[in-house]
């Protein structure tokens, strides 16, 4: 194998954009990205070096409007029937640089998504935020404000608790939804974001779906507090923090759709998510193997190269083997929701859907994970050395494995699904 | 946690005997007082109050002279009869702080080489005795035999490339090789036992003090843990050193990774335990569902389940290393090769161990297993850079090929 673009995928499956943006993004990373990744995590919280990699990947380059219809000056990626395959290329591409910086773009998308995404357009909100995305050449973020103090994967799993444990409220007062709660987590808070999509309960404890309410709020609302970025193990280009709502207000025709279908818009975003998950741990994987074939044929195990080693050889081939296999999952699970409103195709919001794309996502997480913990070890003394790069990834994807609602909720909804299980 | 780490892991502590469990315990003290009962203190302020709580430990404490002989001044835990108390202690560091483990492993796996191989050298083992003796925190390094470069034949120890050189000089020796990397603390150390081929090619340690002219230090690197440590690759330029300071014969080099294996397995499975009990705090109050504890939940109990498993384990195997270490509490004594064979066996297996259980611990943590805060991502960062430094290179190769060598008397491998 010549180079690592070679890893499978099926190019029947491929975008109309793949070849032009990939190759634009490339060179964007190539020039912005790799020469200072390595300084990342030193600038976790002023974003000195991230900041102007941002701006241009997001407002100069434009994909901060990739999701918005053309009449607003976006590239009206949403309303194509390539949106999922669309991202994964672009998280796939960026992943290979650092994942941190591909998870910010593609949750700027998340709460878009549920205006977006047919059957689930809502013009009137898409019109009201266009301008901010589409208006300017400064990054501008977005975030998805699920996760609440008491626990995360409790609101993603829709399927058997339909929201009722979450504390956040929303509360109509006159032509105002009056929020108060407090989410932490999110991946663009920590004082990124300007605009915040924020699931709530209308009624607390209520598992009816029609009082899930996903309402948009502005960074900038009164009452909306944001702590400073939270440190962690890696995703330095990722800030996280708390956000208190604190009887905020926004108009009443912020609810992204109203009772029933909010909940349903933003069942969507979940097999979104992890399909963008999977996409980073691949490109981070492909960002792996560039690096071990450099060690391996340069360094010596006996005074050969390492990978002439035949028990070396039996590690290495099992990673890149892995790989590849990761790959074409990857691409079926983007094709499983872009194939969403074809008569063979399955609604992003079945559980079937769920089932299967969590199922992929949690397989290449447990793949990423353990090759990169491999991949280390490869390296030896040079495993845990930033120099090599590999030890970056190794931090940064961990939390792609536990985020979303974890593992074992992973677990669980796929044994739904194959299963029938019905108390779980 | 309500039944206590001895409870659940220390089945085999009842061997303990003389001043052992004193020492055990003024660890467990240390490591309490110090830093766990202050975690976000000390992981705030890390840089800063690494050095100071180290020192507690190894000067106010005394666990610096552990290993120094008893004529020399020091506790005299040097030999084979002290390598599971040994263990023992640096467990009760390590899950403080694998990087104290680390600094106080290498110190004892200095002293248990020097003072096995001090026939002939009286001055030696004396000197640095004296200079660990001093208020002042020591470090020592080593340099072991890893990954060649492609092109260029080398000496090996056991398929390992030995990138220094040592040749007779003068009354003494010259050391040479370039950018070689130390296991930890290459900006810091103040000896290295370095692992250098002589002239004839054979695997042998050089002492060499931290200030011996000719020693280059790289620039700092950055590292997934022991990040206090502050390593540097090395070079020695023509760097001598007395006579007295080079050990030769077969036995050196196995008896140094012997030793690695075992303290930093020690160290290890302190970070494992300690992260264990930060997972169960967790999981006893983490409500999932809206009302289930998280450890009631049966998949997420099995999770805890492995990682008690792999702890426990871990626990039992370095115990039995131990016992391998210090024949007369050992079965059958077994050769130097078959020790070596056991303790790269055993030890890869607790580094590999410790991983996973820490692993998926994390999985049942969430984003608090990420987050800085929590300390566990800590553990997780720390023994990932032991199993890495410790295994080499090469991932599980090198350590089977080992094995293989010694169960099925391979020859070609
Ligand atoms: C870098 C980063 C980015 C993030 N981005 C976002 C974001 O954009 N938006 C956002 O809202 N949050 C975000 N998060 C938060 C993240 O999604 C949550 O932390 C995650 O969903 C898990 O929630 P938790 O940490 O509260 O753990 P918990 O929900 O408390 O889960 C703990 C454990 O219980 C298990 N569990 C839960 N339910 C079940 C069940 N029914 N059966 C069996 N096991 C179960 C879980 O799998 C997990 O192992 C981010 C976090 C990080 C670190």
């Amino acid at each position: 194998m010549d180079h690592f673009d070679e890893f499978s995928r099926p190019l029947e499956y491929l975008s109309p954009m793949d070849r032009h943006l990939r190759s634009v993004l490339r060179r964007f990373i190539e020039q912005e990205v790799m020469p200072v990744r390595r300084q990342y995590d030193e600038d976790w919280k002023e974003h000195a070096l991230i900041e102007p990699a941002f701006d241009r990947l997001m407002g100069e380059l434009g994909l901060q409007k990739a999701l918005f219809p053309q009449e607003y000056g976006g590239w009206g990626i949403a309303g194509s029937d390539y949106i999922f395959r669309f991202a994964y290329l672009l998280c796939e591409e960026l992943g290979r640089a650092d994942t941190g910086m591909a998870v910010a773009l593609a949750v700027t998308f998340w709460p878009l998504l549920v205006i977006h995404l047919e059957p689930y357009v809502n013009k009137r909100l898409i019109a009201e935020f266009a301008p901010l995305f589409c208006g300017t050449n400064k990054a501008m973020f977005a975030a998805n404000a699920m996760t609440e103090p008491q626990g995360g994967s409790d609101i993603e799993n829709m399927g058997l608790l339909k929201g009722r444990t979450i504390r956040t409220t929303a509360r109509l007062e006159g032509d105002e939804w009056v929020i108060n709660g407090h989410k932490l987590w999110p991946t663009n808070s920590g004082g990124v974001a300007r605009l915040f999509g924020v699931p709530c309960t209308t009624r607390p404890g209520s598992s009816d779906i029609d009082d899930f309410a996903f309402i948009f709020v502005p960074a900038d609302a009164k009452g909306v507090t944001q702590g400073g970025p939270y440190e962690k193990s890696g995703m330095a280009a990722d800030k996280n923090g708390d956000i208190w709502f604190d009887d905020v207000r926004v108009p009443v025709w912020y609810r992204a759709h109203g009772p029933g279908r909010d909940a349903e818009a933003f069942y969507q975003l979940i097999p979104f998510g992890q399909v963008a998950s999977i996409a980073f741990l691949t490109g981070a994987m492909m960002n792996m193997y560039e690096r071990l074939y450099e060690f391996v044929s340069t360094r010596t195990y006996r005074n050969r190269p390492l990978k002439e080693n035949p028990a070396v050889a039996g590690i290495i081939g099992r990673i890149a083997g892995d790989i590849d296999i990761c790959r074409i999952l990857g691409h079926e699970a983007a094709m499983m929701g872009d194939r969403r409103n074809t008569p063979y195709g399955l609604p992003l919001i079945s559980e079937e859907l769920v089932g299967k794309i969590r199922n992929i996502k949690d397989f290449v997480s447990d793949r990423a994970v353990e090759n990169l913990g491999k991949v280390m070890d490869v390296l030896g003394c040079y495993g845990p050395d930033r120099d090599w790069d590999i030890e970056k990834h190794w931090r940064d994807i961990k939390i792609i494995q536990l985020w979303m609602g974890g593992k074992q909720l992973c677990q669980m909804e796929s044994a739904r699904y194959f299963f029938n299980c019905e108390t779980l | 946690m309500n039944k206590g780490l001895d409870y659940l892991f220390g089945i085999t502590a009842g061997d303990r005997d003389g001043d052992a469990p004193g020492v055990i315990s003024l660890a467990r003290q240390w490591a309490a007082k110090e830093v766990i009962g202050n975690r976000l203190d000390y992981q705030r302020n890390y840089a800063a109050l690494f050095e100071d709580k180290a020192r507690v430990l190894a000067l106010n404490m005394g666990l610096q002279r552990l290993a120094i002989p008893v004529d020399q001044g020091g506790f005299g835990w040097h030999g084979p009869d002290h390598a599971a108390d040994i263990a023992a202690v640096l467990s009760e560091v390590g899950r403080a702080d694998s990087s104290t483990g680390v600094i106080l492993a290498l110190n004892y796996v200095l002293f248990s080489v020097l003072t096995r191989f001090s026939e002939g050298r009286p001055r030696l083992v004396e000197a640095v005795a004296t200079s660990y003796l001093e208020d002042e925190l020591k470090i020592a390094s080593c340099i072991l035999p890893g990954p060649g470069s492609a092109g260029e034949e080398t000496p090996l120890f056991k398929g390992r490339s030995i990138l220094a050189r040592v040749k007779a000089h003068e009354n003494g020796f010259v050391i040479s090789g370039a950018d070689l990397r130390p296991f930890a603390a290459g900006l810091k150390a103040d000896l290295f036992l370095v692992v250098c081929a002589d002239e004839r090619g054979r695997p042998c340690i050089a002492v060499v003090p931290g200030d011996a002219p000719g020693i280059e230090r790289g620039r700092g690197l950055l590292t997934t843990g022991l990040s206090v440590l502050a390593n540097a690759d090395i070079s020695f330029v023509e760097t001598e050193i007395k006579q007295e300071n080079l050990i030769q014969g077969p036995e050196a080099v196995p008896l140094l990774f012997t030793l690695l294996n075992l303290f930093l397995g020690g160290v290890s499975l302190g970070a494992g335990m300690n992260f264990f009990e930060i997972l169960l705090d967790w999981s006893d109050s983490r409500i999932i569902c809206g009302s289930t504890p998280l450890k009631e939940n049966p998949l997420c109990a099995s999770v805890l389940a492995d990682a008690a498993e792999e702890i426990a384990c871990s626990r039992l195997l370095l115990d039995g290393l131990a016992r391998l270490v210090s024949p007369c509490r050992s079965v059958q004594p077994l050769d130097t090769e078959g020790l070596y064979t056991y303790a790269v066996m055993i030890g890869a297996r607790v580094q590999q161990s410790i991983m996973r259980a820490i692993n998926r611990g994390m999985e049942l943590m969430g984003s608090a297993g990420y987050a800085k805060e929590w300390h566990a991502e800590k553990h997780w960062r720390d023994v990932k850079t032991i199993q890495s430094l410790l295994c080499g290179m090469g991932a599980e190769a090198p350590a089977k090929m080992d094995t293989a060598r010694f169960f099925c008397d391979c020859k070609e491998i």
